[in-house]
């Protein structure tokens, strides 16, 4: 842990339990528009044993800044043009692709939200989970074999010494992700980026796999970067959220703050379009309140604060690029007008 | 326990489909026996008939099927039984090389066209070349720089079927590369190679192996033509093609020298296609699902 602190000359405070920072990361994709620019200036960090929740509407940048990451935004279209990815203070962004590879699934594992179509279908839940532990750890492939059936177990599947002969069509979709989680987990990776995982699912089973990450977590102590659009999902499970629209951040905050204090129009419009079982008695339950318009987009993007056109506050002054502001303890936000 | 009934249930269709595959699956059962029976007969021929396909008896030309020659004889006294069966041997083996040739060669080309990015273009434009000519005549002119053997027919007959596997196994290679799957098992840090070998290539397999049967079927019919316009294998070589050319000189009146060997090549290519179908239906079951019902 010593290479930490050289690396890192921000606040002490934070870094000393950062285990993943991204600082003013930039990914443009070429569309034929011109330059779309997916992620344009996104710092976040997240610490050891914490759930960082990212959430934003579709195409805001949650899933690209996720790839950053792991480097695998398909190039081309796609680049990465700026900006610096620290694993305990080591760029990612500067390793190569060999140093790349060994990051991958073994120090930072991801789950995709499609439960459905990541797994392959022609291998056995079994051989995928060795595959990733083959790969990083040198075991033989009986204990790669165990460690599969272990996974399992860990991940609540019954029966898992069966279950590890068994191919993904055989599973039912809350059983493919525990599988997935398995795979993802099988190292021991000190990040877990969770890209909508629970999206697919039903509710119930969403709940259980929530739980089963939460569980996850504690045992291992993982760090865990949950990227979703819904709010239930990140009040239930994140410590911390970040809210991005149209490539940027908009707010960060510890999750109670978020939701008791929304600061940016966006987060708060974000918070009355979702539907309420304790709605104020005598108010209509008419149609659920919406942000008005739609995302920019990318490769158009307009100047100044990029929510401005459907911001019900917008004045004169978000013309201008806002900056991100502390107004609370670990309570940023994006916004000219923020709190008003 | 509901967790264990459920498993029960779950088993059980497997086990019977496992158990009633030949019932199930009636085209797989018919082709493997028609198959099996020309092969039994290829195979065993020497033990199967007393005449050598290559003997001539000036004394019995073109003799009607009887009890002694049960398929008659041709204009040489040979026996059109022996060289019939005798014909099959040459038959399955131009069948069953130019299959697995043709399909080595296009998993290794296709594999590494649809991986290496700058591979692609070359590789496709090369297959687009050898596509617009002709296969016949393709083979044709192969054959005509070359000694006439078994092995240059082979050799003839898979190069214009290469670029057809190269195609399949790309057009896989490609779809399967944009699967969430994939990215799965590059984001758990899987190198190029293993990702080929591990992860796409057992993808291939299902189709490749229908398409392989497809081959062996065309290759044999090919194999005939060639036989036929005399460009295939030796004129001495017993082949249906060249039982059937050399014949059709005495088609009114000797039939069953053209139609015996011609029923033969006709079962063949009917058995290889069947199994060919067959074994999609089998391993892809939802298909075969969709159009059972």
């Amino acid at each position: 842990m010593t290479e930490l602190g050289a690396a890192e000359p921000q606040s002490p405070a934070a870094e000393e339990s950062a285990v993943l920072r991204i600082e003013d990361l930039r990914t443009q994709f070429l569309a034929h528009g011109g330059i779309a620019r997916a992620v344009d200036g996104v710092s976040y960090h997240v610490n050891r044993g914490e759930t960082l929740g990212v959430v934003g509407e579709s195409g805001c940048g949650k899933s690209v800044t996720a790839l950053s990451v792991m480097r695998l935004v398909p190039d081309p279209p796609g680049r990465i043009v700026g900006g610096r990815v620290l694993l305990h203070g080591r760029d990612l962004l500067e390793l190569d692709e060999p140093a790349m590879r060994r990051v991958r699934g073994n120090q930072i594992g991801m789950i995709f939200q499609e439960p459905m179509t990541s797994l392959n279908p022609v291998l056995t839940v079994g051989r995928q989970i060795e595959e990733v532990v083959e790969l990083h750890q040198n075991l033989s492939a009986r204990q790669a074999a165990e460690r599969a059936v272990e996974m399992l177990r860990l991940v609540h599947i019954p029966e898992p010494q069966r279950r590890v002969r068994e191919y993904p069509h055989q599973l039912s979709g809350g059983m493919r992700q525990r599988v997935m989680i398995a795979m993802a987990l099988s190292c021991s990776p000190e990040v877990l980026i969770a890209d909508e995982p629970t999206t697919a699912l039903d509710v119930t089973i969403q709940a259980q796999i929530l739980e089963l990450i939460r569980e996850m977590q504690e045992r291992t102590g993982t760090a865990i970067v949950l990227i979703t659009h819904d709010l239930g999902v990140v009040a239930e499970t994140a410590n911390r959220v970040v809210v991005m629209y149209a490539g940027k951040k908009v707010e960060e905050a510890p999750v109670m703050a978020l939701f008791d204090a929304p600061l940016h129009p966006y987060t708060r419009g974000l918070m009355v379009s979702m539907p309420r079982l304790d709605s104020p008695a005598g108010q209509e339950r008419g149609t659920l309140p919406e942000i008005p318009g739609m995302v920019p987009s990318l490769s158009a993007l307009p100047e100044g604060c990029r929510f401005a056109p459907r911001c019900p506050l917008a004045a004169q002054q978000c013309r201008e690029e806002p900056p991100l502001k502390e107004y609370a303890p670990g309570h940023f936000a994006a916004c000219w007008r923020a709190g008003e | 326990m509901s967790a264990t009934t459920s498993e029960a249930h779950r088993f059980r269709p497997l086990v019977a489909r496992r158990s009633g595959l030949l019932t199930r699956h009636p085209r797989i059962t018919i082709s493997v026996l028609l198959l099996g029976t020309l092969a039994g007969l290829a195979v065993f021929a020497p033990l199967i008939t007393q005449y050598d396909p290559m003997t001539l008896a000036v004394t019995q030309r073109l003799r009607p099927p009887s009890a002694a020659h049960w398929f008659g004889t041709d204009a040489y006294g040979r026996d059109t039984f022996s060289r019939t069966i005798y014909g099959g041997r040459i038959s399955m083996q131009i069948g069953l090389s130019v299959a697995a040739v043709s399909v080595a060669i296009g998993v290794v080309v296709g594999m590494l066209g649809g991986a290496i990015r700058w591979l692609d273009p070359i590789v496709m434009r090369i297959s687009d070349g050898l596509m617009s000519i002709p296969g016949i005549l393709l083979a044709i002119a192969l054959m005509s720089l070359t000694k006439a053997s078994v092995a240059t027919v082979i050799i003839a007959i898979t190069i214009p079927e290469v670029p057809r596997v190269v195609r399949l196994v790309r057009s896989l290679v490609l779809t399967i590369r944009e699967q969430t799957y994939m990215q799965a098992a590059v984001s758990s840090g899987t190198r190029l190679p293993r990702l080929m070998l591990r992860h796409i290539l057992p993808n291939v397999v299902t189709p490749l192996i229908v398409q392989a049967t497809y081959i062996c079927a065309s290759a044999v019919l090919i194999e005939a033509y060639l036989g036929f316009l005399g460009a295939g294998t030796p004129p001495e070589v017993p082949s249906w093609g060249n039982i059937i050319a050399e014949n059709r000189t005495f088609v009114q009146l000797a039939s069953w020298n053209i139609m015996f060997p011609g029923a033969f090549l006709a079962l063949m290519v009917l058995g290889v296609n069947m199994l060919g179908d067959g074994v999609r239906d089998l391993l892809d079951p939802r298909l075969a699902g969709r159009i059972g019902k």
